[in-house]
């Protein structure tokens, strides 16, 4: 049995397995934890236990499945937490259905954990190092049951907000505690509330941004799914701060999991009178609407995403003027992050000073980042504002995989830049970030090792943003296009010297006069891999190589002589022709005409092509 | 209006509060570039040309056209970098943007030629890329080249504001965004051709321009359209005498460069081949080329001949809803002073006999107060049985502009529902049964009086009559009011509580009130509703104005009417039986009137000719056989006339049955003035001579009045409006020269030099009128007008027939499923008199057991099957 180190979360759970003498198995069913055979498991489970009647057969000890969110370390998933009445919860990782009669027998039945099953040394280390506090509920509650959220202290917060402050405390609250938005702006959520509660109109809207466009990112998608009250919460609070008359949530049509658990969630907190007519018997009502996306990563933008709401081509437009005074319908409306409206009871119920004192001197509190790329634990973590990217990446990340070395972390999506080596040390906060050529963005860090192409990961990025553009200001519609050409070229081999200049000024030009944010930071990528990865990018101008050997185009196949037996097998199944060679002559590839396909390598049983 | 000081490229503007850098400086002669921006359109900021260095509290980069001005700002529009940006910008759009000047009929007018070269670009660092789009030409009158498209968004938001269609918007994103309709579709608009006239380059384009010349050798005539009365400023493009497109300018005339179907594209009539080139004279059953010399000679011997034999009150004549004032004035001072017959008329009179008084007696009582561009600024607008997007589409636009700036409501109501696009946060749409017009306005009345919604007290003292109107309109039961008309008492009364707001109401009275057996009792009533919403006695008194307008079918309607066209009138509505008005106007003219013409008689020119009253008639400009209402009697009318004489631009069904033909001279080919429906006098500009002999109107009926023995030459149109000028009193301070700056409003010259009248309060009957059914003819004939024709000019235009080749009798869905017709069948109407057979189109529009055919179709004679206005008929499929 296993009780070192202890993790918070865990403490909390023994409370509540001790109350409740009943044994709980809880399976991790976030989309990471269903796409890994979430669902099956906890069926498996759930047929095994009434299957194996444990009610009886144990005594006194019922046991209970339960689901719970996405707590993020997804690599590990299909994790399983068994709580035994007065023990530790343990959790397995990499659960299969073909595991669990094991589980139910030892560990269960027998009251012994079946120790090779067990998660490491460094899941653990993954939690310790992390400050969950967005994430608090995240993988231990069911999503899907108001009250477990309500016994973790949920809703408590919008009921001190309804029953001891004004509009004016609230504001000055959140303005206390240096909150700011989590979509990528960073804008200070406190003024953005106060500017929305200075205007009056007979309809005034709140509006939760749940778009997460970027790539790579799914913070919002794995709170939304995990623990969608405490968004709800936010947004009511947030409604109530500028006396909004109607709530929408604005979520890409991408997520299903996430739309079901909001939509339970919204008649649930409907049903508690958390929504609706007078909540908490108090003067103010809200209603929340849910409004599914259509697949553009533009709609994430403010203005577009007003636009998409009322039915309209989502195609953002000029400020003046701003949303706040007239936006939704033409109406005040204020627009929030999901992972900043999860900030926002933990403020509520902790208070500003205690939140203010978390992070930087600019950027208060915790931010949830997304890990992928090549990194060993790939998942959610939420850290303090300053934490650096060394810890990020390598205490709580596992470091690279494969015993490769670290190459860059691509920050902030495709609005983001890519930070070398040499900048692991930098804290993450706004400012810095941005100083350093990055951006914060939503947070998704990508982590690339020494095999990826620097010069390729700015052309993904670029055409991601050229596809995504609305085609409103040519600026972006045309300008991205016509840099993804050049990286393509350059990618392709057909590099001019011309290139990086033309690049660099156009960077510029699109940064400036692109009407809003997707073209203002499209060019990111580019500037902040010609910054600190330039040499790569005359390597493939100039010698026409991929040093990485990622761009095919720049491939080369050679025969190696020594190795060649002569048995043409390249030559025969080359669908170009472009391997000459007999039973006498070693092969040789023409050049010219390969086309890279690969087929000649992959033909070779003697490793002669390289 | 708060003002803002600014300074722009250190000059010191004063702008008003809220405007954008860009209009302020576009409004004090600052040229900023720019392709996506528009005055007439809500912002778009798409095109990031309009870069302008700012200095507010700080110094930055502003766009121009989405940056409210503020005081004391400082604006530079050209420094460095601001030009290296938009440098790069229009780079961008050069690479994919098809480079096809030689053969793009934008050339010389394209504003992205224009600004590329102004901004001295230097050689690109991109390669140019075809996007190879196939050009979309899916109907007779526009194009589009997605090649040249820049989408700038202006075709988009002139589609969706101010005609209200939203037939087209972008498609796709990033770089393959386009302008299109929606999956594709043939685009199904109302072929206004705003997208043409907004669109900077020459993505849009007009067919019917198709390569005919080169935008800088036409020679641009700001003229007066010559279909609806409206009276938009149209601009004739010509080269070598020929008409090759019409173009409109934002800032000339009253309709702010919007057009219409009618008014852009159907110009192609002007030189069409069928066009009268020769005077005819009927010789041996058949007409045949003549001289003008002999045409004239003949036609006045033989009405000298029957002016001795019979009198010249044996004479008939049919002035023109379509000549000018001055062909019209000269028409009847010729009818009247040289061939001594009072028995003149005009169809618009014809139709509405009791207009003339009644929209006099609304000017006097300033009932009638407003011009018809001030529709833009209407805070409540109510449109009674017209149909404003067939009939008056321009106007429409005028109702959106209010509806868009100002939040204006609106109220529409008709007896047949009607397409009227807006996005009018209070929009009510009434359907009233047929005939029960004046029930439903006196019901509003009642609403008003009942519930106070007006200060009543007011009203009494400042009124005559208005005790006795209340006694009429207290024998008023509700519940039996909303019986009758159909429509429920809360619409009735949600319809009062918007017209009583404050603010300004202006209520259009259509053509199914005005051609109508209650027409008399009807408008009576709106002007009583009118009166009572006088701004004095609602809202805060004084602020906003009412105003009555009145819609009239073609461009001179009211002009001919003015000009005294009309029995028993002289010009500007003169009695002529008073004796100080006939002395006047006989030393004016240098005659002396026999007391013969002077009656007015109950009998009508054409009552007369079927009465074997009339020897001869003598139509101007008119289609008499196929417009008036009753097909079989006017057939029969002319049969009894010895001498017919048409003076027109084709040879229409009447001109077929003429003994002299004269050919006149169209809209282009000649100078004069029009009033539209709005009392406004608008000056015409010739852009052509005239096709073949054809001669303006004016100058036939002078040959002709010189030829029977009248002293006095006749040299100009400016001569003749002096004339009118001094006899009409509506038309009193109009100048000639000064018309070709500003256009003259009658209505508000005459209600300025007088005190307006105490209005009398008339007393109406409330009951609705019978429309005899009968058990063999079932149905009701319904007939209106259509936005893609207007008679004989639209029938020659070879686009617009194209655009609308058929003309559809309207049919009930439920009646069509109980006849078991479908969308196109063959249908035959038939009523007591003929029969017609057309295709079907089955619409939830129409009341039951009513089916609808327009009128505007020149070709299909809907009035052969009329003998009045709601004639009873019954439907059949054709069986093959």
């Amino acid at each position: 049995m296993d009780t070192k180190s202890v993790p918070l979360e865990n403490k909390n759970k023994i409370e509540m397995t001790e109350n409740e003498t009943q044994s709980l198995v809880a399976v991790c069913l976030g989309t990471g934890g269903i796409a890994a055979g979430g669902d099956k498991v906890f069926r498996k489970f759930e047929d095994e236990i009434k299957k194996l009647g444990l009610g009886a057969a144990v005594g006194k000890r019922v046991c209970k499945t339960a689901k719970t969110g996405c707590r993020g370390l997804c690599a590990r998933d299909v994790l399983v937490d068994v709580t035994i009445p007065g023990q530790a919860s343990l959790t397995y990782e990499k659960v299969t259905v073909d595991m669990v009669p094991q589980i139910i027998e030892e560990h269960l039945i027998k009251n012994t954990p079946v120790n090779k099953w067990l998660a490491k040394e460094d899941y653990h280390k993954f939690y310790d190092t992390q400050q969950r506090l967005v994430l608090a509920n995240s993988g231990i509650i069911d999503p899907e049951n108001i009250d477990e959220y309500i016994a973790r202290g949920g809703y408590t917060a919008l009921k001190k907000v309804l029953e001891t402050m004004t509009q004016q405390d609230l504001i000055q609250e959140i303005k206390k505690s240096g909150l700011r938005g989590r979509g990528g702006g960073g804008f200070p959520t406190g003024e953005k509330w106060a500017s929305g509660a200075k205007y009056s109109a007979d309809e005034k809207f709140i509006i939760c941004n749940a778009d997460e466009g970027d790539p790579g990112a799914f913070m919002d998608r794995s709170l939304m799914e995990s623990d969608p009250h405490a968004v709800l919460e936010g947004m009511i609070i947030g409604g109530y701060a500028i006396d909004a008359t109607s709530g929408y949530i604005y979520i890409r049509a991408e997520y299903p999991l996430a739309v079901k658990r909001l939509r339970y969630a919204i008649q649930q907190a409907k049903e508690r009178g958390f929504l609706g007519k007078n909540i908490l018997q108090s003067n103010y009502s809200l209603d929340i609407f849910i409004k599914e996306g259509a697949g553009a990563f533009v709609c994430g933008e403010s203005t577009a995403l007003q636009y998409s709401i009322e039915g309209k081509r989502g195609m953002p437009r000029t400020r003046p003027p701003q949303s706040v005074e007239a936006g939704l319908w033409d109406k005040p409306t204020v627009l929030n992050n999901v992972e900043t409206f999860g900030n926002v009871p933990i403020i509520i119920n902790r208070g500003a000073d205690w939140y203010s004192k978390i992070g930087t001197e600019k950027s208060k509190g915790t931010k949830i980042f997304s890990l992928t790329g090549r990194i060993k634990n790939p998942g959610l973590i939420e850290v303090p504002m300053g934490a650096t990217i060394r810890q990020i990446v390598f205490d709580m990340g596992g470091g690279i995989p494969k015993k490769k070395k670290f190459k860059a972390v691509q920050i902030g999506g495709p609005s983001g830049g890519c930070l070398p080596e040499s900048l692991l040390d930098s804290p993450i906060d706004y400012e810095s970030l941005l100083s350093l050529g990055a951006m914060m963005g939503s947070g998704s860090f990508v982590v690339v090792d020494e095999t990826a192409c620097m010069v390729d990961m700015a052309r993904f990025f670029m055409n991601f943003c050229a596809n995504e553009s609305c085609g409103k200001c040519p600026p972006c519609r045309i300008g991205t296009t016509l840099m993804l050409d050049i990286l393509t070229r350059i990618t392709q081999g057909q590099g001019e010297e011309k290139d990086l200049e033309v690049l660099e000024q156009m960077a510029d030009e699109i940064k400036t006069m692109s009407l809003c944010g997707l073209g203002q930071s499209a060019p990111n990528p580019v500037k902040s891999t010609l910054r600190y990865f330039k040499d790569e990018y005359i390597v493939h101008i100039r010698d026409k190589i991929c040093p990485t050997a990622t761009c095919v185009a720049l491939h080369r196949y050679e025969v190696v002589p020594e190795k060649c037996t002569k048995c043409q097998a390249c030559v025969r199944n080359c669908p170009v022709k472009a391997i000459s060679g007999s039973t006498k002559e070693v092969a040789f590839i023409n050049k010219e005409k390969c086309i890279k396909c690969n087929l000649c390598y992959e033909k070779c049983n003697f490793m002669a092509i390289k | 209006m708060k003002t803002t000081h600014l300074v722009i490229d250190d000059k010191p503007i004063i702008a008003p509060e809220g405007t954008n850098i860009f209009q302020a400086a576009l409004d004090n002669g600052i040229y900023i570039p720019g392709l996506c921006y528009h005055p007439k359109l809500s912002q778009f900021g798409g095109c990031r040309l309009c870069m302008v260095e700012v200095t507010e509290r700080r110094t930055g980069h502003r766009f121009a056209c989405a940056h409210p001005v503020s005081e004391g700002m400082i604006v530079k529009v050209n420094t460095p970098k601001v030009i290296r940006y938009r440098k790069s910008v229009m780079e961008y759009l050069l690479v994919h943007h098809e480079l096809s000047c030689p053969i793009c009929d934008k050339a010389g007018e394209c504003s992205l030629q224009d600004i590329t070269h102004e901004l001295n670009q230097s050689p690109s660092r991109f390669k140019a890329v075809r996007m190879d789009y196939p050009m979309v030409r899916d109907n007779p009158v526009l194009e589009l080249n997605r090649n040249r498209c820049i989408l700038c968004g202006r075709c988009v938001s002139t589609c969706k504001e101010i005609e209200g269609i939203a037939a087209i918007d972008f498609q796709n994103r990033g770089i393959k965004t386009v302008v299109g309709t929606a999956f594709d579709r043939p685009l199904a608009c109302s072929f206004c051709g705003g997208c043409v006239a907004v669109c900077p380059t020459g993505a849009w384009q007009d067919r019917t321009l198709g390569f005919k010349g080169r935008s800088w050798e036409f020679s641009k005539v700001p003229t007066i359209c010559p279909y609806c009365s409206v009276g938009c400023t149209v601009i004739l493009n010509t080269k070598l005498e020929s008409v090759r497109r019409v173009t409109s300018d934002d800032y000339l005339g009253i309709n702010e460069g919007n057009l219409c179907i009618k008014g852009r594209f159907g110009h192609e009539f002007i030189h069409s081949p069928e066009r009268i080139k020769t005077p005819l004279i009927r010789k041996n059953g058949e007409l045949s080329p003549t001289s003008w010399d002999e045409a004239i000679e003949y036609v006045a011997k033989r009405f000298q001949q029957i002016i001795n034999e019979h009198g010249g009150t044996a004479i008939g004549g049919i002035g023109s809803e379509k000549c000018t004032n001055e062909d019209n004035y000269l028409f009847q001072k010729f009818c009247r002073s040289v061939l001594g017959t009072g028995n003149i008329d005009n169809m618009a009179n014809i139709k509405s006999p009791a207009l003339n008084g009644l929209i006099y007696e609304s000017v006097i009582n300033g009932i009638t107060s407003a011009s018809l561009k001030e529709i833009e600024h209407a805070n409540t607008l109510f449109f009674i049985g017209a149909d404003m997007t067939e009939a008056h589409p321009v106007a429409g636009n005028m109702a959106r502009k209010a509806i868009r700036l100002n939040n204006a409501n609106l109220i529409i109501a008709n007896e047949r529902g009607v397409q009227f696009n807006s996005i009018a946060k209070n929009d009510i749409r009434l359907k009233y049964a047929l005939g029960s017009q004046v029930i439903l306005i006196n019901a509003l009345i009642k609403v008003i009086i009942d519930e106070k919604l007006v200060d009543l007290k007011k009203v009494e003292t400042s009124t005559n009559n208005f005790d006795k109107l209340r006694s009429l309109i207290d024998k008023f039961n509700r519940e039996e009011t909303s019986k009758i008309t159909g429509v429920t008492q809360e619409v009735i009364r949600n319809a009062a509580l918007l017209l009583t707001k404050s603010g300004n109401c202006y209520i259009i009275c259509g053509k199914d009130i005005e051609e109508n057996p209650l027409a008399e009792d009807a408008i009576r009533a709106l002007m009583n509703l009118c009166s009572l919403l006088n701004p004095a006695y609602r809202g805060d008194a004084g602020s906003g104005k009412v105003s009555l307008f009145f819609s009239r079918s073609h461009n001179n309607s009211q002009g001919v009417n003015d000009v005294g066209v009309v029995p028993g009138f002289f010009p500007g509505y003169v009695n002529t039986n008073d004796v100080s008005n006939k002395e006047k106007v006989e030393k004016s003219w240098g005659v002396k009137f026999p007391d013969a013409i002077l009656k007015k008689d109950a009998e009508n020119v054409i009552d007369l000719a079927l009465n074997s009253k009339l020897m001869a008639l003598y139509i101007m400009g008119e289609n008499l056989v196929v417009n008036y209402p009753n097909g079989k009697k006017i057939k029969e009318a002319c049969k009894k006339i010895d001498f017919i004489v048409v003076q027109d631009t084709f040879l229409t069904e009447t001109a077929q049955l003429a003994d002299v033909v004269l050919p006149a001279a169209t809209f282009a080919e000649k100078e004069g003035t029009f009033t539209n429906m709005g009392m406004t006098v608008q000056r015409l500009n010739r852009a052509i001579k005239p096709v073949g002999e054809a001669k303006p109107d004016w100058q036939i009926i002078c040959s002709l009045a010189q030829k029977m023995g009248q002293s006095g030459s006749c040299v100009s149109t400016k001569e003749i409006l002096t004339e009118i000028e001094s006899i009409s009193p509506v038309y009193a301070g109009i100048n000639y020269d000064r018309l070709r700056r500003k256009e003259f409003h009658w209505a508000s010259s005459v209600y300025n030099k007088n005190k307006s009248a105490k209005y009398t309060f008339g007393m109406v009957k409330t009951k609705s009128s019978e429309i005899k059914k009968n058990k063999d003819f079932p149905f009701v004939l319904l007939t209106g007008a259509s936005l893609n024709h207007q008679g004989t000019f639209s029938r020659h235009s070879k686009s617009l027939i194209s655009v609308a080749p058929e003309c559809f009798v309207e049919i009930n869905k439920k009646d069509a499923q109980v006849l078991q017709i479908n969308n196109g069948d063959r249908v035959t109407v038939e009523s007591a008199h003929n029969k017609l057979t057309l295709k079907a189109k089955v619409t939830s529009k129409l009341p039951e057991r009513t089916v609808f055919v327009s009128e505007d179709y020149e070709w299909v004679p809907v009035n052969l099957l009329r003998d009045r206005v709601h004639t009873s008929v019954k439907i059949y499929k054709e069986t093959v």
